[in-house]
Parts: structure tokens; sequence; C-alpha cells
């Protein structure tokens, strides 16, 4: 029971930080209905800032201009997706593609053989109750996890921005005769999805999460959104939470109880198989096309 | 009219072709060079070429830097006295991160450069070019000790192999009162040749004393094993054996300690690096045993503190750890063998394979134990070192146990032992 | 009324002995390309490689371009062409310890295909319950799928750490091997690598035209009708989910070959340890897609085009490093050949969707219409 235990706690605390990957990909899908297929990319960046920036202005600043630094290249990414005038969002997707595999390379290569772990402040520093071990790490990004996920929905149902990006979630046309400024919810929905992934490469390129430190694993795990967000809905903020915290507990249930090979492909059977039988996920809106 | 000019074209070149065709004849084997000895690929008058194919930019990269080094510091040594057979030695360097795929594609380029290989980096590399090197009749000394490989002619392996480092090692642990008889241990393996080969060590051990092994396999690249451990900890693990890359004895040693679990971890020799005394897992480092056949780089062995002080002045900076002895160690044994085969006047790739046969004990001054080549298919030496985890001394470890070679162990049949 | 709206491609007198005398040309080449290489046996090779992102590539084009279903799954289709090949043809007495079924290699090489395509067909009812961008992410856990088995059908794969040697190709006792002696052409030896030359060069012939055939065919153009309205192509009586079914056997079956032909190549089957290093990782997935954008979706010229500038590049650069010591200073963090390559054809796919959408077929295209139009003047 206490390995259940145990194994439950893992999950979770792995949960909150593909719940934080999962939401900036949501977000950027309600907007524009891009699949964003650079998030590992936005996590890359985002950590290499904080490598480079911790001897020099400290941990905190560093992760500060992270955070800012992967927002700035959402917000890049958004640029570059409008100035494709008349592309779909396929060619979209394929066009955050070919963004990724730049980002990524040169990022990778300028950490080359270093492999730097970045979460200074909490890494490698157990709590242990019980029997039960919390990894700070983990702890931690539930705790802020938990913050910017409130702050995130209080400000999607009260302020005039989150009524904006419902409203052109919703219908397109009829939020711009509206008024509102499609290109402003657009880039904000970038800027956020890039801040989160700054925050959750602070907890991922950790001895605690990973066992490695930023390279081009970091980069593999940040896929681990394209699961949690469509078995949640991928127009769903709140499934995009929930969607986290099951890869989470999947990830580490099936790792003890089926097989650890398993584990690591299982997040992505269980996202095929919801995806075959409820394609909206859990709580995504149905699609519906008009002939 | 245009087809029939394109088939007019198509019908030219074929009858081109088959005008040009015809056969090779059968080439001779080597030359004969200066001083009628007999000579092959990478060997002049003047030079002896010897191939290394080793790690330096995947997940051994620092073992493989020092063990390179080491190469180098020998060959250095040898040209300074002369070279050998009047020949000066060269090194022809390739790089594969311990990748078997990228291993293929340089070998074709590295064959024709050179005699031999003096270095073999990864058992999967190894096992990867195992059909290549007998093809070739090319010797290499692999920096890779699985016993599954000793069926290989080819090859002259320079230690003890990984199952009797942990049969080795199990038996020390046993003496020192962690283990005893019907405990269960996990034990934490790397799919492949590596891993399976540390495996055979510990369940024949548990064979032999009751013990209740909890196998996990894993891939070289695989980084987070909290939830191995875990399982492990539910399964009441009285010990921990991992045959892993050095980032992940990081992350189940950490594991061990963050969860209270605190149980000895033995791991062979390629399982501890100095540099994850610098990673936040460096608190945690200290439950490890190493059990190896060579000496760690703190050892106060002469030849290896003289070896140590060449390292650090050639080589500031580098990573210090006992790879820089096994590199040394490798053309040790080349020596003795292209020494040998100098003597008999066949410097060819069979010369190199008849020479190596020859020997019976192979002297490294106390670098590895003595090692013996004349029966193929069992390991030449079945001794160790163990050494725990010392972040003051110099490499990271120290020895706790002087070579020593458990009843155990001498027992041990390997799977191509005669 | 305006005859400006759409100008009519101008109706020039073909001339088509320029396009037959750079076939032919093309093709003595390529014939020819052993004895032009020589000893540098490393060019071959990454010519070999070329063919090899040319074949895939093209199945891809087919259902990316053509049937308009978006597929990252190429990966796990090569995993199993190569996993194919290798047990149905393998020797028993060269690995005891694994599944070996001894066919004769060119029936293990029809096999592997067969198989493939099968398996394609089986996720093809997938492709009737989801679609576009979702359909594609569907797809990708095919690849960890391959990821899985790979690692824990070992008896069949020979495990992530050395898998197992790929048996032998051979022909009616013609072995793909180097013998002594060996034929040769002009003065030079044809052995093993000029052999497998010829193999894949016939692969990808075959290839090449079956697809182009299919494209001008009626089953290009249901396809077609699929991708561009699937209600209205359902109401004119295209069975939907009949050519969706086709499109992925057909495609999966194109990466089934390609799969057996990198066996061949590495001379290697081995799956991979991870999802994104090795030969069957989401990195695969994506230089397919980058292939089949840079040469123009749906265009199987422009596929083989694409195979140049993604596959082509990076094996050009390795070769050079290895030979000509380029990138001598990657090992310290700068530029290494891989990286390069993947520069390059990351920029090129974002250059292609911001600027051109229809790739090098697009471009070669305008190039072709405004050189007639040059002559017609």
């Amino acid at each position: 029971m206490d390995t259940f235990i145990q194994l439950v706690v893992n999950g979770l605390g792995k949960g909150a930080v593909y719940a934080l990957l999962a939401l900036g990909f949501v977000v950027v899908f309600k907007a524009t209905e891009v699949v964003n297929f650079a998030v590992g990319s936005l996590v890359l960046f985002g950590g290499y800032l904080v490598y480079v920036l911790r001897d020099v202005i400290g941990w905190y600043g560093a992760a500060a201009v992270g955070i800012v630094g992967a927002a700035l290249v959402g917000l890049f990414i958004e640029r570059l997706c409008a100035a494709a005038r008349g592309a779909d969002q396929n060619s979209l997707a394929l066009l955050t593609i070919g963004v990724d595999v730049i980002i990524t390379e040169e990022i990778v290569r300028r950490v080359g053989a270093a492999i730097p772990f970045i979460g200074d402040p909490f890494d490698a520093r157990p709590i242990l109750i019980g029997n039960v071990a919390i990894f700070r790490t983990q702890a931690i990004a539930l705790v802020v996890g938990l913050v910017l996920i409130t702050a995130f929905f209080l400000a999607f149902r009260y302020t005039d921005w989150g009524v904006a990006m419902r409203a052109q979630a919703e219908n397109r046309e009829a939020a711009a005769l509206m008024g509102i400024r499609s290109s402003r919810v657009t880039a904000t929905a970038w800027l956020i999805a890039g801040a989160l992934a700054g925050v959750a490469v602070l907890f991922m390129a950790t001895q605690d999460f990973s066992g490695a430190g930023l390279g081009r694993g970091t980069h593999a795990i940040a896929l681990i959104a394209f699961p949690a967000a469509i078995i949640g809905g991928l127009d769903s903020t709140a499934g995009a939470v929930v969607g986290g915290i099951i890869v989470g507990l999947t990830e580490s249930l099936s790792a003890q109880y089926i097989s650890f090979d398993f584990s690591k492909s299982a997040v992505f059977l269980v996202m095929l198989v919801v995806l075959v039988v409820r394609p909206s996920g859990l709580f995504g809106t149905k699609e519906l096309s008009r002939v | 009219m245009i087809r029939g000019r394109s088939k007019a074209i198509a019908a030219g070149a074929l009858a081109l072709v088959l005008a040009a065709c015809g056969s090779t004849a059968d080439t001779g084997a080597g030359a004969t060079g200066a001083g009628g000895i007999k000579t092959d690929k990478g060997v002049t008058d003047t030079t002896i070429s010897l191939g290394i194919m080793g790690d330096t930019s995947g997940v051994f990269k620092n073992l493989g830097a020092a063990i390179n080094a080491g190469n180098q510091l020998w060959v250095d040594d040898v040209n300074a006295k002369g070279g050998i057979c009047n020949r000066q030695l060269k090194l022809e360097v390739v790089d594969h991160g311990y990748k078997a795929d990228t291993a293929k594609t340089l070998y074709p380029q590295l064959e024709p450069k050179v005699l031999g290989i003096v270095q073999l980096l990864g058992s999967p590399v190894l096992a990867a070019l195992k059909q290549n090197l007998i093809d070739d009749n090319m010797t290499a000394a692999p920096a890779s000790w699985s016993s599954q490989i000793l069926n290989n002619p080819n090859i002259m392996m320079i230690g003890t192999t990984y199952d009797l480092e942990i049969v080795n090692g199990m038996a020390y642990l046993q003496q020192q009162g962690l283990i005893k008889d019907g405990d269960t241990v996990g034990h934490i393996y790397i799919d492949g040749e590596y891993g399976g080969n540390g495996l055979l060590g510990s369940k024949y051990y548990a064979g032999v004393h009751k013990l209740n092994v909890k196998e996990a396999k894993i891939t070289s690249t695989d980084n987070d094993l909290t939830n191995i451990v875990t399982g492990f900890k539910g399964d009441g693990v009285k010990a921990i054996v991992l045959t892993t890359t050095p980032g992940q004895s990081a992350s189940a040693l950490a594991a061990n300690q963050a969860l209270g679990l605190n149980v000895p971890v033995l791991g062979n020799n390629p399982t501890f690096d100095p540099a994850l005394l610098k990673t936040p897992a460096a608190g945690a480092l200290g439950n490890l045993y190493v059990a190896a056949s060579s000496a760690p780089f703190s050892s106060e062995t002469p030849k290896a503190a003289e070896i140590a002080a060449a390292y650090k002045a050639k080589y500031p900076g580098s990573p210090l750890n006992g790879g820089v002895d096994v590199g040394y160690v490798e053309g040790l044994v080349w020596q003795s063998v292209l020494t040998k085969a100098c003597e008999n006047k066949d410097l060819s790739r069979p010369g190199v394979q008849t020479a190596l046969k020859s020997l019976t004990s192979v002297k490294t001054d106390d670098l590895v134990a003595t090692l013996d080549y004349s029966s193929p298919g069992s390991p030449p030496t079945r001794g160790v070192y163990i050494a725990k985890v010392d972040a003051k001394a110099e490499g990271g470890l120290t020895e706790v146990a002087p070579l020593f070679t458990a009843p155990d162990a001498a027992g041990y049949k390997a799977p191509f032992q005669k | 009324m305006s005859d400006t709206l759409t100008k009519a491609p101008p109706q020039a007198p073909t001339r088509p002995w320029a396009k037959i005398i750079g076939t032919a040309v093309l093709l003595v080449v390529l014939v020819l390309l052993p004895v032009l290489v020589g000893s540098h046996v490393a060019y071959l090779k990454l010519a070999q490689y070329v063919l090899i992102g040319a074949v895939g590539g093209i199945g891809l084009t087919l259902i990316v371009g053509q049937a308009g279903q978006l597929s990252l799954a190429h990966p796990f289709f090569l995993l199993l062409g190569a996993v194919s090949y290798a047990v149905l043809a393998g020797d028993p007495a060269e690995t005891p310890d694994l599944v070996s079924l001894h066919w004769p290699p060119m029936l293990a090489v029809i096999g592997a295909v067969i198989i493939c395509g099968l398996v394609g067909l089986a996720f093809a009812p997938v492709a009737g319950r989801v679609r576009g961008i979702y359909l594609g992410v569907a797809s990708l856990s095919l690849v960890f799928l391959g990821l899985w088995l790979g690692q824990s059908l070992g008896i069949l794969t020979g495990g992530t750490g050395s898998g197992r040697p790929p048996p032998t190709f051979s022909l009616f006792g013609f072995p793909f091997s180097n013998t002594t002696p060996a034929p040769t052409i002009a003065g030079v030896a044809i052995q093993k690598q000029q052999r497998l030359w010829y193999l894949f060069l016939a692969f990808a012939v075959l290839a090449y035209v079956l697809a182009r055939g299919a494209v001008r065919g009626r089953i290009g153009r249901a396809w077609r009708a699929v991708r561009d309205n699937e209600a209205a192509a359902a109401a004119m009586g295209v069975s939907v989910a009949r050519i969706k079914a086709g499109a992925f056997t057909i495609s999966s079956a194109y990466a089934g070959l390609a799969g057996v032909m990198t066996a061949l190549w590495l001379d290697l089957v081995k799956p991979d340890e991870n999802e994104f290093t090795g030969n069957y990782s989401l990195t695969v997935s994506i230089a397919f897609l980058a292939i089949v954008i840079i040469g123009g979706l749906g265009s199987v010229p422009g596929a083989v085009v694409g195979a140049m500038v993604v596959y082509g590049l990076q094996q050009f650069f390795l070769l050079g490093a290895n030979e000509f010591g380029w990138f001598a200073g990657a090992q310290f963090g700068g530029l290494s050949a891989v990286i390069l390559a993947a520069f390059i054809y990351g920029l090129a796919v974002v250059l292609v969707v911001l600027f051109e959408p229809g790739g090098a077929a697009a471009i070669g295209r305008r190039l072709a219409a405004s050189l007639s139009r040059k002559e017609q003047r």
C-alpha cells in the first residue's frame, strides 16, 4: 500500500508540471486552432536563459528572465504564423515544427556536453513524511501550478482579455465583428504559452523530476503536453489540468504495475485510445462539420 | 520517334556498361615490408597505426575521454623509447557516442587505415561490430567487459568481465554483513550486452546463496529511475545492483536516499563518474560500492600514480577518472602482442592473432591482475578492486578492498568457457 | 468580359526532347554512378541514403499531399519493415536466440512490405474517426508503440543494445556482399555497396513509377477528392473509408520498403532506446514531413528533391566531417554536421510555408513555365 501511495505522490507531483505545459498548449489552440509543435523549444529556450544567467544575476533573476524570454519566443512564433497568410491550420502546425527544429538544435548545441540541472533552490532535498517521500521540486511545482492555474482561470472568467479569448474561441468572425482584436488575443495566448513553458522547465530539468539536466531529453518530456491536452480536450483549459494529472499518474502507476518499458509509451497509447473513442477528450466540445 | 531516341540512348548506355564489364583478379594477401617482416593495412615501414572507436560525446563521454588520453599517453611512452619493431605508433580516433548505428557507419572508414583497434568502447558497439571484426580479422581491445563477447577470437579482453565484477562485489557485501542468504536484491540493468552480462552475475550469485533478484530492464538513455526504486522499496530489497550509466546511477542513488530506503548499492566499473559529485545527487552517492578490475584513479599503486601525474600534466582540466588506467592497460596489452608479433616477423592481422594466443601471462605493472589469453572463451582474469565514493579523493573513489577473487567467482563458469 | 482573370498556360509547341534528353542523361548517370564514384564509396552510400529518403518520402507525400491525411507514423513502419525483413529472412544458425524464418531474401522483402501494408490498413479506421491535425497527433502514438514493442519484443528485434544483423540480400544465388572474385564495370569492382546501389535504384525507380501512375490515375483523383472535401467526395460516390484505407496501406508499404533499405544500408536492425534519437524516432518523423513539405505536398518528384535536401545534406556534411575534417570544433559545442543539416531543413520548412507552400514542385513548375515562355519569344 505504501508503494501505491508513493507512486501516486510521484505521479501527482509530475502531473502539476505537465498540467502547466498542457494549459499553455490549450490556450494557443483555443485562440488559434493551431497545434503548437514548438512547445519543446519554448521549454528549452527558457531553461537555457536560466542556465547562462544564474551565475550572473542569481537564480531568481535568471528564472524571471527565462520566463519572459520563453514568452517572447512564443510571441515570435505567433508573428511568423501571422506572416504566413492564407496558410491553413495544418500548414501552421508544420511551420511550428520547422521553428522547433531550428531552436531545439541551436540550444542543444549550446548546452552541449553540460546538460545542466537548473532547479538549484529546491532540487534533491526531499521531505520524508512517515514512509512517503515528497520531492521538494514536485511539491513546489504543485503549489506554483495551483497559483498560476487559479490566476489563469480567474483572469479567464473575469477580465476583458478572458472574455475576448472565449469569444474568439467560440466564433472568430463574430468576435471580430464585435470589435475584438484577433491579433491581440492570439499574441497574448502565445505569450502565455511561452511563459508557462518557462515556468515548467524550472521544475523539469532537475534531479527530482527527470534525473537529467537541460537537453534533448527535456524537449522530449515537453511533448507530454500533447497527450495531456488531448485527454483533457484540446479546447478545454480545465481539461488540460485534469489531463496533466492523469498523465502523471499513468506514468508512475504503469511503471510499477505493468512495466517500465510500457510506462514510457503508455501515455501516448492512452492518448490514442481517447482520440479514437472520444476525439474531443474528456471535457472538450464536440466538433461538428457542416456540409 | 522520340521514344525511339530515348530507347537508343538507353541501349547505348547498356552496351557501354556490358562492354566495360569484367572481373577482379584475386588480390594477394599482405605485402612484405622492411626487415623482411610481413605487413598489412595500417603498417608501413615507419609507422604502425592503431584505431580508437570511443565515446567522447555520449553517455560515457567522461570515461571515454580519459581512456582516449590513456591510449595516447601509452603511445607517447612507447614512441619515446623507440617505438615497436622500429616503427612509431600512430592513433586514428573516431567517436561513436555509444551508438551502435553510428559505429557501424564509422567502422568501414576506419578499417582500411589501421592494423588493429586499441580501444573499442561500448558493449553494444562491440556486439554490433562482432561480425565485421571477424570478417576483417581485426583484433580489438575493448573498453567493455562483457563475457558474452569472449567467443570472438578477435577480442583481447583487458580485465575482469561484468558478471564476475558483480559476483565478487556481492561476495564482498555479504562478507561485510550487508546482505545475507535469502535476501531480496534489486538489479537495474541496461538492455543489451552490458546490462545482460551484469545480470548473469547477480543471478548466478543469487542461485548459490538463495537470494531473490528483482530485475528492472532499462535503456541507456532512460534518466529517471525513481519509480523503479519505489517498487524495489516495496519489494523489501536489502541491496541494489546497478549495471547502468553514471547518470542513471545518480538517479537510483538519489531515489534510494530520498525514499528513505538507504540500502547499499553495488555497481560495475562504468557506473561511476566523478562528475556526479558536481550534480544535485552528490549527497546521495555515499551508498555506492564500485567493483572494478582496474584500480581507482587515486590508487597508490606506483604505475597508476605515475600515469595519473602524466595525465594531469598533459591534459589539465580533463575529467579525472579510472579511464586513463584502462586506456594505458589496453596499450600495454597491445604492446605485448605487437612485440611478440615482431619477434615472429609477422605484423599482419593474422600474425597479431597468433601472437595474442601465445601469451599466457601479460603483466601490466599491477594496473590489473595478470592476464592469460591462452584459453579463448574464458575471462583472462577474475579479480576486482572495491572502491567507495569519496568526494575528497582524486577521481572521486577510494579503494576499500584491494585486488581479490572471491571463491564464488573462481567457481563461476562464463558463457563460453570450455 | 475580362480575360485576364486566369491566364491560360501558354500553348507552346511542346518540346519534349529537352525532357527526354534530361531523363536519359539522368538515367545514364545513375546507372554509371559506381563507376563515376570509383573508390570513394562514401559518396555511393550517401546516394543510397537519399534513395531511402526518396522511397519513404514518396509514400508520405501520397498520403499527406494527395489524400490529405496527416501522418507522423512513418518511423513505426520503417521499424516494422526492417524487423520483418530480419525475422523473415534471418538465418537461425547466425542468430540462434532470435526468431528467424530463413526465407529467400527477395521473398522476405515482399513479405515485409505486405506486412507493413496490412498494419497500415489496420490503422486506417482511426482516420475515419479522427481528422486533420488530430490524426497527426494520433499517428504520433504509433511511434511510441514502436518504441515499446521494439524494446519488449527482444526475440524479434534483438534488443535495443545491439539489435540483430540484417540477413545478406541475395537474388537467385547472387549475394549482395563482398565476394572474390567480383564482377567489374570499367575496372571498378562491383562489391557490396555497388550492388546495394543497384538494388536501391531498382526499388526507387519502381516506387517512383508506381506512385506517378497512381497520382495520374483514378486512385489519385479519388484521393484528391477526399482531401479537398470529404462530404462532396462521398456525395459523388467515392467510398471515403476505402480510399483512406488504401492510402494508409500504400504509404505504410512504402515506408516498410524504406525500412528494409535502412536495414541493408545500416547493416544493422536495432530498435531505438528512446523516442527522440535513433533511426525510428520522432526526429525521423519530422525529417520525413520536412521532405514532403520542401518537395511540395503531393508531388512525387518533389519528394525526391526533398529527400536530396533533408537526407542528402545530412549525409553530405557527415561525409565532409569524416573525410575532410569539417566541423572539427563540433565536439566542443561547435556546429556539427547533423546540427547544420537540421538548421537548413528546419529553415527550409519555415520558408516554404511562409512563401511558397507548393514547395519545390511549385518552384519547378514555375521555372519550367518561364523557360518555355522564353523559348516562345
